[in-house]
């Protein structure tokens, strides 16, 4: 057991265990803060890429992009690792966790965790989570997304430490060690916010706010669409991506939304936040409205109206732009 | 500052944990808050659902020689298939015949114990298959 570690339950996994991990080892850092200084608010739809024959969208950047830029960043260095050999990494785990009393974070499958409800197995590779401790044959767990914490065999957490497929976590294990004292933070903020506007306002037709306005496009094609299985299946498949993996992508935009306003703090121009803060709002909002017409529509597919939705998620697109336009020059 | 609205709903694919979202308080600032939507319980039992249809179609497929065994517990595994070839190490042209009856019946013992290993089961579960 380490002492003075308290479990909390974060939006997202990978933000919520940074953010853990840094107040942990002695930086204080919410989660806001650890999603929006990596720049990781993002959106992509890649029709050629295929899950489960449904196209890849995503509403953040991919998964390892916090743990990995938060050492660029916050100067931080950060332990990271991942294994060949299964029984090397249960075997260092289980010494980094009781020996040496470290808290650790690790990428897992959800489809393997056994305390996982039946109903939210999935393949998905990139599932953050802390252990912070063993007792007999148990790692104990602190599962960001959890309201509290669990435990869960060695067995079933190595399974999921090394499951295959895309993202495949390889037993990636990571915890800080060192922490710098000075940090600048206007100037990191004030870098990550451009970068992630930037991204967001990329001419590529497939990621970020053109992103979102080709994916509209897509969900328009659905109206003459005879596949009424198919049309389904897309339909809740995009609300899955955006309210599921991880948190909402709706979630994804009030979480950025916090971190701007927590960048008020700081030596930055505050209207300009102010602005772009509500504005992400706004688009987190919409973007919820249209995640429920999508699953009205996937209820009764009769009364799809494809082009009602695409408006709204344009609409959404619409508030991003303006945002990170204000943004941009920040 | 907009107030969100945090949605208060059933959501039972969650064996009633709450998850939690940023939502405002009273005085506009962020805080977490926990939630349940039924719009994302409905996303999550439509994606559990296919997998059940395709286990379904699946096994009339077996009846009719069709397909294999082995595509049942991929889809049961609710896996596609560059996942299942990811999982077992072999290319997906490969895998892909492998769901097939006709190549299936020609495997030997040792390529059914990968399938067997990659889905936590015996490898009699897939050799004596039962509808």
């Amino acid at each position: 057991m380490i002492d003075g570690f308290k479990h909390s339950q974060f939006a997202h996994c990978e933000s919520g265990v940074v953010s853990t991990l840094l107040t942990h080892y002695g930086l204080k850092i919410s989660e806001p803060m650890a999603f929006g200084i990596t720049s990781t608010l993002s959106f992509v739809f890649l029709p050629i890429v295929k899950l489960n024959n449904m196209p890849l969208i995503a509403y953040r950047d991919l998964p390892k992009n916090i743990v990995k830029n938060i050492e660029k960043v916050l100067g931080v260095k950060v332990f990271k690792k991942q294994y060949k050999d299964i029984l090397e990494a249960n075997l260092e785990l289980t010494r980094l966790v009781e020996d040496e009393k470290k808290l650790v974070g690790l990428q897992t499958s959800v489809f393997y965790l056994p305390y996982m409800p039946e109903n939210m197995r999935f393949h998905f590779n990139a599932h953050n989570l802390l252990v912070y401790g063993k007792s007999g044959k148990n790692y104990k767990v602190s599962d960001p997304v959890f309201e509290d914490v669990v435990e869960c065999s060695e067995k079933d957490l190595t399974t999921a430490r090394f499951a295959k497929g895309v993202f495949s976590p390889k037993g990636f294990i990571y915890y800080p060690t060192y922490i710098p004292t000075n940090i600048d933070y206007t100037f990191i903020l004030k870098k990550a916010i451009r970068k992630n506007a930037k991204s967001m306002l990329t001419p590529f037709p497939f990621a970020g706010v053109k992103g979102m306005r080709r994916l509209a496009k897509s969900i328009e094609k659905l109206q003459n669409n005879k596949d009424v299985r198919y049309v389904k299946n897309y339909l809740t498949h995009v609300v899955r991506m955006q309210e599921e993996i991880g948190t909402g992508g709706g979630g994804f935009r009030f979480l950025y939304a916090a971190f701007l306003q927590e960048a008020k703090a700081y030596e930055l121009d505050k209207d300009k936040l102010q602005k772009a803060s509500e504005l992400i709002t706004e688009a987190g909002d919409t973007l919820r409205l249209f995640a429920l017409k999508c699953v009205e529509s996937a209820k009764k597919i009769e009364k799809l109206n494809a082009k009602e939705i695409s408006e709204i998620l344009v609409k959404a697109s619409i508030f991003e732009e303006e945002a990170f336009k204000i943004l941009k020059n920040i | 500052m907009k107030k969100i609205e945090v949605p208060q709903e059933n959501n039972s694919t969650l064996n009633g944990q709450r998850k939690v979202m940023y939502g405002t308080n009273e005085s506009g600032e962020f805080q977490r808050i926990n939630y349940a939507s039924s719009v994302e319980e409905f996303a999550t039992i439509t994606a559990v659902e296919e997998y059940h249809e395709l286990e379904k179609e699946c096994l009339e497929e077996i009846k009719n020689d069709i397909s294999s065994p082995i595509k049942y517990f991929m889809y049961k595994n609710r896996m596609d298939l560059p996942t299942l070839s990811s999982v077992v190490d072999m290319f997906s042209f490969r895998v892909k015949r492998h769901l097939k009856m006709k190549h299936f019946r020609k495997l030997n013992d040792k390529i059914l114990q990968k399938y067997a290993l990659g889905f936590n089961i015996k490898i009699e579960e897939l050799k004596d298959f039962k509808i």
